[in-house]
């Protein structure tokens, strides 16, 4: 209103300055609605922000807090109401994390089992990828689309054919798969394939074709430019992948629910140990879930660029 | 370029011999989803036509046969288990409807919102990507603390804020599949947002410049250079969260456990507790088969009414 006014005694003024006092005007009020507008995207911003962060903030608050906190806090009673801030923040809740939950061990399976998926799937996306991207064949289409589907399907649809189908080659060979490692990597390797096999063929579809042609005629075999050449080129591509495949398999919960057992059990479910109907430890269940959280914030960080990348071609061209 | 017919022949060799490479390097790929994926959903045709159960699993390939039943008894309504896999169907359309519509709204006015410049934009695009990496059995596990009834912040302000009287008991009844669509929304969004923003930036300047030349409006360049850029990128985001959506099963069994109880079972949690806690694999198998062809039907239809309102538009 001031700037207006400035505007409009500006105008009286002389004569000779009005044409250029009533352009001013509407650019000045154009100004303050920039303005506003400006405000409320801030506002709007942080609403989103808040959104995001509050379920972390309640996150980290709990684990801080005292088990006699919180199972004295009643939202009813307003002295004793939960709050954001730890009354007496205390580590305990981390310290103990593997005292009554076997935590660690839960830890342990989750790496062997998300490590191994990694490399095998890697490895064997590269190659189906590597040929998808190399070379015409009969079936690519069938096989591009079939790789598509499958993860379309509810993985329900599997789980009990997959089962039952362990425990026969159990019965008949005397092999044990329900419960082994090598039986869930296998599993979170399949489960890994089609994504990490799409998301690899798109970044070699980037790398000329030129480059595996020079390596061949400089002596190389298919397979030696794949490994020397091409694998070097593709790395932050095989990374991505790489990291795809472990994070799937530290996060599965319905095939880990029913395979894992005592010797494979993997944090995704082994968690749900810390709030039962038997006990809630909510304190420790939070600090669980911060400590299983760190590789999968770690290695994604890491590869941020490339996941989002492949991610995001695979929405808009799958 | 002039090339001799032997050396043609030569290169066709090689070409065969490539090709044979090729089904060598995608051998172990197709024998591993094989295996996993496509034995098993084979097999699954055959557990749901035959009587599989606690008495006959241990020989299940000799059950026997009980042709349709299974599809019967899983979905006629007289049955404790068809009632509860027909709410199950129902509890999980809402669901799905309710995530997706909210999620896509929420994730396109971030996107729309994150393609504006401010500072600290980078951070925030960043930021949101946390609910979407973090993973489930923490998310959810964390959103079952918030709605825990005593003891949660979410009662806490409704509390405080005099928008109830009594603290609701939010994960049991009919209350829990709200709370569990709620903590999925929250979830979802992101990824959308992510999808929507990378194809809002690849959205052609000149498109809003001619827009902005013929007097349109924000509104009007929103309506008629925004959305029909979208469209494509819509198309396949909303039909896979759609199907994702109906596929759930983390969300509903981390914040509710195996027996979501009638008013949030979901078809995945019956499944699941029909076959390994009732020990009877041939109808989870039946109502399993019935959920993929649910699916199959919703993405044809999906597809074709899509792709006619396409043709149609161009036309």
């Amino acid at each position: 209103m001031a700037a207006m006014n400035v505007a409009g005694a500006a105008a009286a003024e002389t004569a000779i300055t009005t044409a250029a006092a009533a352009e001013n005007a509407p650019r000045v009020s154009r100004q303050r609605a920039r303005a506003i507008q400006k405000v409320l995207m801030y506002i709007a911003v942080l609403l989103v922000v808040a959104t995001v962060l509050a379920p972390y903030a309640w996150m980290v608050s709990g684990s801080f807090k005292e088990t006699l906190e919180l199972q004295a806090s009643d939202v009813t009673i307003a002295e004793q109401a939960p709050s954001w801030i730890p009354r007496n923040p205390t580590l305990r809740n981390y310290r103990d994390v593997n005292r009554v939950v076997p935590m660690f061990r839960y830890f342990r399976h989750s790496i062997v089992i998300s490590v191994g998926s990694m490399i095998v799937s890697t490895a064997l996306a590269l190659l189906a990828a590597y040929a998808l991207s190399r070379f015409r064949f009969r079936g690519r289409e069938a096989y591009t689309v079939s790789v598509l589907a499958t993860q379309m399907l509810p993985g329900i649809l599997f789980l009990i054919p997959y089962y039952l189908i362990f425990t026969m080659i159990t019965r008949s060979t005397g092999l044990p798969l329900r419960d082994t490692y090598w039986g869930m990597i296998f599993t979170y390797t399949s489960f890994a394939l089609p994504f990490s096999i799409v998301m690899l063929r798109s970044y070699l579809n980037g790398i000329p074709l030129e480059i595996d042609e020079q390596a061949m005629i400089d002596g190389c075999t298919r397979v030696g430019a794949l490994w020397r050449v091409i694998v070097p080129l593709a790395t932050p591509g095989i990374a991505a992948v790489a990291i795809y495949s472990f994070i799937m398999a530290w996060n599965e919960v319905l095939f880990a629910s029913v395979l894992t057992g005592r010797v494979t059990r993997t944090v995704a479910v082994g968690i749900l140990d810390f709030v039962t109907a038997t006990g809630a430890n909510w304190g420790g269940m939070m600090a669980a879930c911060i400590v299983i959280s760190i590789p999968v914030l770690v290695l994604f960080t890491a590869m941020q660029r490339y996941i989002v990348e492949g991610l995001i071609a695979g929405a808009t061209k799958g | 370029m002039p090339q001799s017919a032997e050396s043609r022949i030569r290169l066709a060799r090689r070409g065969v011999r490539a090709n044979a490479l090729a089904y060598w390097l995608i051998l172990p790929a197709v024998l591993a989803m094989l295996l996993v994926h496509y034995v098993p959903m084979l097999w699954g045709f055959y557990i749901s036509a035959h009587d599989v159960n606690l008495f006959t699993m241990a020989d299940w390939m000799h059950a026997p046969f009980v042709g349709l039943r299974n599809f019967v008894d899983g979905f006629s309504a007289a049955t404790t288990t068809g009632a509860r896999a027909l709410r199950a169907m129902l509890n999980i359309t809402v669901y799905t409807v309710v995530t997706v519509g909210i999620g896509y709204i929420i994730g396109l006015a971030v996107a729309l919102l994150l393609n504006q410049q401010f500072v600290g934009r980078t951070f925030v695009r960043g930021l949101i990507l946390l609910p979407y990496i973090t993973p489930d059995s923490v998310a959810y596990n964390v959103w079952r603390f918030i709605f825990q009834s005593r003891i949660g912040i979410l009662n806490r302000y409704l509390v405080q804020w005099g928008l109830v009287t009594e603290p609701p008991i939010w994960l049991v009844g009919p209350p829990a599949f709200w709370a569990v669509t709620i903590a999925a929304i929250w979830k979802g969004w992101p990824f959308t947002a992510l999808i929507l923003l990378a194809a809002l930036q690849k959205i052609p300047h000149e498109l809003y410049e001619a827009a902005r030349v013929d007097g349109a409006s924000m509104w009007q360049q929103f309506r008629m250079v925004t959305l029909p850029q979208l469209k494509n990128v819509s198309i396949s985001l909303i039909l896979m969260s759609g199907l994702w959506s109906f596929n759930s099963f983390n969300s509903f069994y981390i914040m509710l456990g195996r027996d979501p109880g009638v008013a949030a079972e979901v078809p995945s949690t019956l499944i699941l507790r029909e076959a390994f806690t009732n020990l009877k694999y041939g109808l989870g198998s039946a109502l399993s088969i019935v959920l993929m062809l649910v699916l199959l039907i919703i993405t044809i239809v999906y597809l074709h009414v899509t792709r006619g309102a396409a043709g149609a538009e161009e036309v």
